[in-house]
């Protein structure tokens, strides 16, 4: 099987730091680490063609620097790396995010079965893997936490949402996003190590896909950020006063304002 | 269907078993007023048959219209035929606005609709209104794990798309109003391929790390007798209970209701602290808890300083006044 | 005078009687004072008395040393601010209030977000330079990070990355302590030394102390077993490590040092044993980049694999198969990638030199991944913790046996062997962990009634005679307190405890501050 996992490079949360001017999230390149959820949707890949045989190939977006992630991948048993780079990817939302990674998998010549983690823990948007396989106008189940059974053509697959889990039959080629479950990412080992550091890794550009500009980057991005602020702070306890029956009705009232309208 | 207008708001209300969800009617109260302040018509939408009842809720929460699609395909909630539905609906009507409830199947078919569009979609909206000189929907969303707040917009592309979190915003009032049908629209499309095989409802058991709302004990309980009073409260709020390390060492409570660095880390709606100090290896395991209430006697516990409420004093008469409170209402 | 800050000791204070040693003290009454001024205030008007004084931290310690015996509990918890900063040759030292807690000073070090509204200007000036610095750390690091800044000078914690380091004492640039009589004294490192053995000591308010120090040798290997003392040395060392019986710590000076800029950690896995010795023997050979060699036995991964499968809070352990014995961890700290991959490629060869398997190897980068071994790490004690706390269940007299005895190296192997030969005799269920680098595993006994309990205290008693034999430590870093007080007299002989004594007596007139610790208690405590 040819399986496809979609990683990103996020800051490191400390260190996460919003341009004044663009109003996006600066990456440097230092303290950037990759997603954690992309680490399950590894995991859960490399598991898979543990099962069914076949290959791993890890694919981003980013600044150069952010081949780091695939030589992560690669470091923890991924068969190989691309990384889609070009001035004209910059500043990209989802939309323009997810056209350039379906050509970037349609370059490497499609797949079998593409991975991506839940959601990115800089972003929290989860909308990547849905785009994505909307692009590539195939199937897709999101928040895939366990696989229940692996074949050359199929998966069968659990999910977990809010107070209901299903079992869903996906015929491939299809897409699934990966959320934290069985799939605990493993840690490299040494020789890992030194494959990923030493692991050739292609670089495509805008003109490599013959992605249409006007659809990359800050460009091609519907979503534009007006504005950025700090919420409010959680300020000092309210105190609750006056005698126990007092206190008493003010706490049912405050049940009432909290449980109201919450799902 | 004449009746349907382009450039109008359209609220996705998503439908659970054979019940609206909550989301998609605090949705219409908020894009009732959007709608009255960018002079837009507002649609409520279904996908799947849904009961007259429904119908007339969706029309009383502030829907000028309720699109209803129906199909033998819709009749598996999945991301593929749901987005296909709507995207041709979409390509119909021309929504200006389209809203949706972000619940984990909102968040997961969404996406593909916006992809379709060609339109931009922000994630998990806590606040939406109208920007007042471009007429433009203003999108708020919670960035870099609530550190940070963005406001974003869709200048050029359409409709303006939003998934918005469940329970920011408040039910409305449901208004009087004529019982009208819904529009119906066929939908033609295929199944999609993927098929649901089997779906359970999930038991929350034993494990409160998934727990809405606890009620946590410490050692300022006293007594273990007193831990009735506590599982008291939860039954009534249908929540759990929790513990501090010290009662389950002490054997009060088992360890799966450990809260902490060393138990389970929760994230309930409410939290009601009654006896609990706030050692800091029990603070490690309470950041995600939204509304924090803490009962104890020192006025100088750390666990005031991240409640959102507090009573000073001794927890066990407050409960008993409490849950006698809660019986007379 | 104010209000006294003292007040009686109820049933609600019930946890100030313990800590994680999980003994069970008594005590009549309680403070929680904010201010040194205030500690000053307490110890003036308890002097008067003659009342003991047990002074507390968060009670993470594991030698009781926070118990009280009688008395007065003095806890520190709520002096937990951090007062102001200086620089000095580019090096920051902070100071903080004991009750500061570890793993809170750490965040905000690695944030460089303090709340410096009560600073002093010289502080705030330095802050502005310090933002804008490369990140800086405390080294030492205790498993427990709850500990609070003033238990770990009590007490010289180390933790793993001690091996390089060193223990907390390396990191402590000076004190401020109350005395029991309520006189003060201020101590910076580099100031006051002691002639030979005589040491005097002047306090803020004009006296001063003179002590004869004690003529024991301290053993040649990492050591907090009674008062440090050598000739000619700095008396801030004195009440490093004191264990709370001198002096009421309350304003410390840490110093830090720059967070190098790759840390990583390396964790091979072996069949048995003797190869993870080998292993560490090898590896200490390396002498530039590696902070810590920690270990974890084959009873300690069959534990965590327990766990890891009976409960879902453990659930997030890494898979462990079957065919990893036992674990040597350690960790890289390094300022180039190239320099990390040589010492990857060293540790590579030294673990299959030693009979391992090069691909039974974990390595971690990453925060998420080091978090990961921490959890791991850390889930080893917890584990046994809990394994203990159900037998107490049963039996409430029983707790855990640890040892934490430490020998210089040509001493290590004949240890290992006679932990090995003598838990089988006994038959005693144990797991061992810990800073192997330094001679120093922590070998647990868990008992399953109160027979397997007395024979391992009394296992744990031969040891420690064995270990004295050696030249070691009977406490290497987890303090003496009142559990390891008979240890030290076998350690040193009591020749050398009564000059121990002698010295605490004219600190202390009245034996009031840590009644019990060091010394051995004149009562049994549950």
């Amino acid at each position: 099987m040819k399986i496809i996992v979609c990683m990103k490079q996020v800051p490191a949360a400390a260190t996460a730091s919003i341009d004044p001017l663009t109003k996006t999230i600066v990456r440097t390149g230092r303290n950037a680490v990759t997603n954690p959820f992309d680490l399950y949707a590894l995991q859960t890949s490399l598991d898979i063609k543990k099962g069914v045989g076949g290959t791993v190939t890890a694919i981003t977006m980013g600044i150069p620097a952010a081949q780091k992630v695939l030589r992560d991948a690669i470091s923890r048993g991924a068969d190989d790396g691309e990384i889609l780079s070009d001035r004209a990817f910059a500043g990209a939302d989802t939309l323009a995010t997810s056209y350039a990674i379906s050509l970037g998998i349609n370059k490497l010549g499609g797949a079998d079965l593409i991975v991506c983690g839940k959601m990115a823990v800089d972003g929290d948007t989860a909308q990547i893997g849905p785009e994505l396989a909307q692009h590539l106008g195939i199937p897709h189940v999101s928040d895939v936490s366990e696989i229940l059974e692996m074949a050359e053509d199929h998966l069968v697959v659990r999910r977990v949402w809010d107070d209901v889990e299903q079992e869903l039959y996906l015929p491939l080629p299809a897409l699934i996003t990966v959320a934290k479950g069985q799939n605990l990412p493993q840690l490299p080992t040494i020789p890992g190590m030194l494959r990923g550091r030493a692991a050739d890794i292609p670089t495509f550009t805008a003109e490599d896909l013959q992605a249409d500009i006007t659809r990359c980057g800050l460009k091609g991005s519907p979503t534009q950020v007006v504005r950025t602020f700090t919420p409010p702070v959680r300020g000092e306890a309210q105190s609750i006063d006056g005698n126990e029956a007092e206190q008493a009705q003010q706490l049912v009232q405050i049940f009432r304002e909290v449980l109201h309208g919450t799902d | 269907m004449e009746q349907i207008k382009k450039g109008a708001l359209w609220v996705f209300c998503e439908v659970q078993g054979k019940e609206l969800l909550p989301v998609g009617l605090q949705l219409l109260g908020r894009a009732k007023t959007l709608a009255e302040e960018s002079n837009r018509p507002l649609y409520a939408v279904v996908l799947g048959k849904i009961s007259q009842d429904s119908v007339k809720l969706l029309h009383a929460s502030g829907a000028h219209e309720v699109i209803c699609s129906v199909g033998s395909a819709l009749d598996e909630k999945l991301e593929q035929p749901y987005a296909d539905s709507l995207i041709s609906l979409a390509q119909q009507f021309e929504p200006d606005i389209l809203l949706v409830g972000a619940t984990p199947f909102g968040r997961a078919f969404a996406p593909r609709v916006a992809a379709a569009l060609q339109t931009g979609l922000t994630a998990d909206c806590t606040e939406l209104s109208i920007d007042a000189e471009t007429g433009l929907l203003l999108q708020t969303r919670p960035a870099f794990g609530g550190n940070m707040m963005a406001t974003i917009r869709t200048a050029t592309s359409r409709p303006q798309m939003a998934t918005v979190r469940p329970g920011v915003l408040p039910l409305p009032e449901p208004m009087e109003v004529a019982d009208r049908e819904a529009v119906t629209i066929q939908f033609d499309g295929q199944a999609g391929l993927v098929k649901l095989l089997k779906e359970t409802a999930i038991s929350r058991g034993a494990d409160i790390s998934q727990s809405k709302i606890i009620v946590a004990a410490g050692r300022g309980i006293g007594q273990k007798k007193n831990l009735k009073l506590v599982q008291a409260l939860a039954d009534k709020l249908g929540g759990q209970v929790g513990a501090s390390r010290p009662l389950v060492d002490m054997g009060f409570c088992p360890y799966s209701s450990q809260i902490g660095q060393t138990g389970y880390s929760v994230a309930p709606d409410l939290l009601i602290c009654c006896g609990i100090s706030g050692a800091v290896q029990h603070l490690a395991g309470i950041g995600g808890a939204k509304t924090v209430i803490a009962i104890n006697t020192d006025p100088k516990a750390p666990i005031f300083a991240v409640a959102d409420y507090k009573i000073v004093g001794d927890c066990v008469p407050v409960l008993e006044n409490l849950l006698k409170a809660m019986d007379e209402n | 005078m104010d209000q006294t800050l003292i007040r009686k000791l109820v049933s609600a204070d019930e946890e100030y009687l313990r800590d994680e040693s999980k003994k069970v003290g008594h005590a009549e009454s309680i403070s929680f004072p904010e201010t040194h001024e205030q500690v000053c205030q307490i110890m003036a008007e308890l002097f008067e008395s003659g009342t003991s004084v047990t002074v507390q931290g968060s009670r993470t310690g594991l030698a009781s040393a926070a118990v009280p015996f009688g008395g007065h509990v003095l806890n520190m918890s709520r002096m937990d601010k951090v007062l102001g900063m200086r620089a000095e040759n580019d090096n920051f030292y902070i100071t903080v209030q004991p009750g500061v807690i570890l793993q809170k000073l750490n965040k905000a070090i690695a944030a460089r977000a303090f709340d410096t509204s009560a600073w002093d200007e010289a502080s705030q000036e330095v802050y502005k330079t310090f933002v804008q610095a490369p990140v800086q750390m405390f080294t030492p690091d205790p498993t427990e990070s709850t500990a609070t800044i003033g238990g770990m000078v009590a007490c010289n914690a180390s933790g793993a990355r001690s091996y390089h380091y060193g223990p907390t004492r390396n990191h402590i640039q000076a004190v401020r302590g109350v005395l029991a009589n309520g006189q003060t004294i201020s101590l910076s490192r580099g100031q006051i030394f002691a002639k030979g053995l005589e040491l005097t000591l002047p306090t803020e308010q004009g006296n001063s102390i003179t002590v004869k120090l004690p003529t024991y040798k301290m053993p040649e290997c990492k050591n907090a077993s009674g008062y440090y003392c050598c000739a000619d040395m700095d008396a801030i060392d004195l009440l490093i490590g004191s264990d709370g019986t001198l002096a009421v710590l309350t304003e410390i000076e840490l110093s830090l040092m720059p967070v190098p800029a790759l840390s990583w950690g390396v964790t091979c896995f072996f069949p048995q044993e003797i190869h993870a010795a080998k292993y560490t023997k090898l590896a200490k050979q390396i002498k530039e980049g590696i902070v810590a060699i920690e270990y974890f036995d084959p009873c300690a991964l069959d534990i965590l694999r327990k766990q890891k499968a009976e409960s879902t809070a453990f659930a997030g352990l890494p898979f462990l198969p079957d065919s990893y014995g036992c674990a040597v961890y350690t960790e890289l700290h390094c300022e180039t990638e190239d320099q990390a991959y040589e010492l990857l490629e060293a540790l590579s060869g030294y673990c299959a030199e030693a009979g391992g398997n090069p691909d039974n190897t974990w390595v971690a980068c990453s925060d998420s991944d080091r978090d990961m071994l921490h959890f791991f790490r850390h889930a080893v004690p917890e584990s046994v913790n809990m394994q203990v706390e159900r037998t107490k269940h049963t039996y409430p007299e029983v707790t855990k046996v640890g040892g934490d005895l430490a020998v210089p190296d040509e001493y290590f192997e004949e240890l290992l062997g006679i932990y090995d030969t003598t838990l089988k005799e006994e038959g005693l269920q144990h797991a061992a962990w810990g800073h192997i680098g330094d001679n120093h595993i922590h070998v647990n006994i868990l008992p399953r009634d109160m027979d397997e309990y007395s024979r391992g205290k009394a296992l744990l008693a031969k040891w420690a005679a064995e270990v004295s034999r050696m030249g070691g430590a009977v406490s290497a870093e987890h303090g003496v307190g009142k559990l390891k007080a008979p240890f030290l007299e076998v350690m040193y002989g009591t020749e050398h405890i009564n000059e121990m004594a002698a010295l605490k007596a004219t600190f202390d007139s009245k034996w009031m501050l840590g009644r019990g610790n060091l010394f051995s208690p004149q009562e049994e405590v549950k």
